[in-house]
């Protein structure tokens, strides 16, 4: 089986490069993952690096680029894959050593939606209670493992990072307008105001399209702006 | 003032001109498909009646705050030199003022004559 990887240690290359690899296929378990793959490959060469941790696509740390597609390399079974199978770095971050980038601007944008509950009147005396229903308005955006796919596969997130919220962030400020116990509608919905924060998204939908989890932002940002017209009316 | 559309304005304006777009091309071919005008003298009567001036007017209004709009994302998404921009964005407002400007020219010609 073929791979062809992108190299890249910032301190002592000039220029990233793509490194083939090859793996016997009597190594090719048949169902074997991708994450499989590539550490059946680091075993023969160590300096290959990359992120995981769960194995089985709940902690989001091994995001990357598999043939042009962002994906979690875990869940990505390899029979699914044409050859040679193509590895980058998720697209428009900076890479720190071979296929780990630093997240650290897509953490700030998350971090800026306040993704905590805000509640003003005085804490009650039993736990927050919610019926079925309104629990029901969280489905489909709590999943989110916070991997980074979406975002890195938005074009505005590539011209904004800095700037534009993005996809993953704005999932996540819905989640929290939608549920019934926070309380911060309002402010929530002015910190998104500005031509910047939500509006650079133009429903191009790439990150509907891998989203590892099978969940909508597009759909959000979408319920969010609607949101904001009934605050205007 | 759409100078100041910054995000959920802009964004609305856009929607609202759209469909105001949408409903009178959707008429003007319906008129034109049922009750085509046979010469130049109908059509310029047809085109003066004060409903057909005023709704036309305000879809060219409708049509150069989408266009405004429209390209103020793409400038906003590509260029990031804030001279460049401002520059870009000043070109692009006078060319859609003189466009508006010209086309209310023709518009109001049209009633006078
Ligand atoms: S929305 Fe999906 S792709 Fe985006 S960060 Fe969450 S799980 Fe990953
Ligand atoms: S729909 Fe919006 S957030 Fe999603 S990829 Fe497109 S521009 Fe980005
Ligand atoms: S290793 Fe945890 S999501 Fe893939």
């Amino acid at each position: 089986m073929r791979f062809s990887i992108y190299r890249y240690n910032p301190e002592t290359d000039a220029a990233p490069s793509m490194q083939d690899f090859d793996l016997p296929d009597a190594d090719v378990a048949p169902g074997m993952m991708l994450l499989d793959a590539l550490r059946l490959i680091k075993v023969s060469d160590e300096t290959l690096s990359f992120r995981h941790s769960c194995g089985e696509g709940v902690c989001g740390s091994d995001a990357m680029n598999i043939n042009g597609r962002n994906g979690l390399a875990c869940i990505t079974p390899l029979a699914s894959l044409k050859q040679p199978i193509e590895i980058r770095p998720v697209p428009g971050m900076p890479v720190i050593r071979d296929l780990v980038v630093d997240m650290s601007q897509f953490y700030h944008q998350y971090r800026a939606i306040q993704p905590y509950l805000i509640v003003h009147d005085p804490e009650p005396e039993v736990e927050y209670l919610q019926t079925p229903e309104q629990r029901d308005e969280l489905d489909g955006l709590y999943e989110c493992i916070l991997c980074g796919c979406c975002s890195t596969a938005c074009p505005s997130f590539w011209w904004n990072p800095d700037k534009f919220r993005g996809p993953a962030a704005l999932l996540q400020a819905y989640r929290f307008l939608a549920d019934s116990r926070d309380q911060a509608t309002a402010e929530r919905l002015e910190a998104l105001e500005g031509p910047y924060r939500l509006f650079r998204c133009h429903t191009v939908m790439n990150c509907v399209d891998v989203c590892p989890k099978g969940l909508n932002p597009t759909k959000a940002i979408g319920k969010i702006k609607k949101l904001m017209l009934k605050h205007l009316i | 003032m759409i100078w100041r559309a910054s995000g959920f304005r802009a964004w609305l304006l856009q929607r609202l001109s759209a469909v105001y777009m949408a409903l009178f091309i959707g008429m003007f071919v319906l008129h034109l498909v049922l009750d085509a005008p046979s010469s130049y003298q109908e059509w310029r009567t047809w085109m003066a009646l004060p409903f057909i001036t005023v709704t036309a007017s305000i879809f060219f209004a409708a049509l150069l705050i989408h266009a405004w709009v429209g390209l103020r994302d793409v400038i906003i998404d590509y260029v990031h030199p804030l001279g460049m921009r401002f520059v870009l964005l000043a070109l692009v407002a006078a060319g859609l003022l003189a466009m508006g400007l010209w086309v209310l020219r023709i518009l109001m010609m049209g009633g006078a004559a």
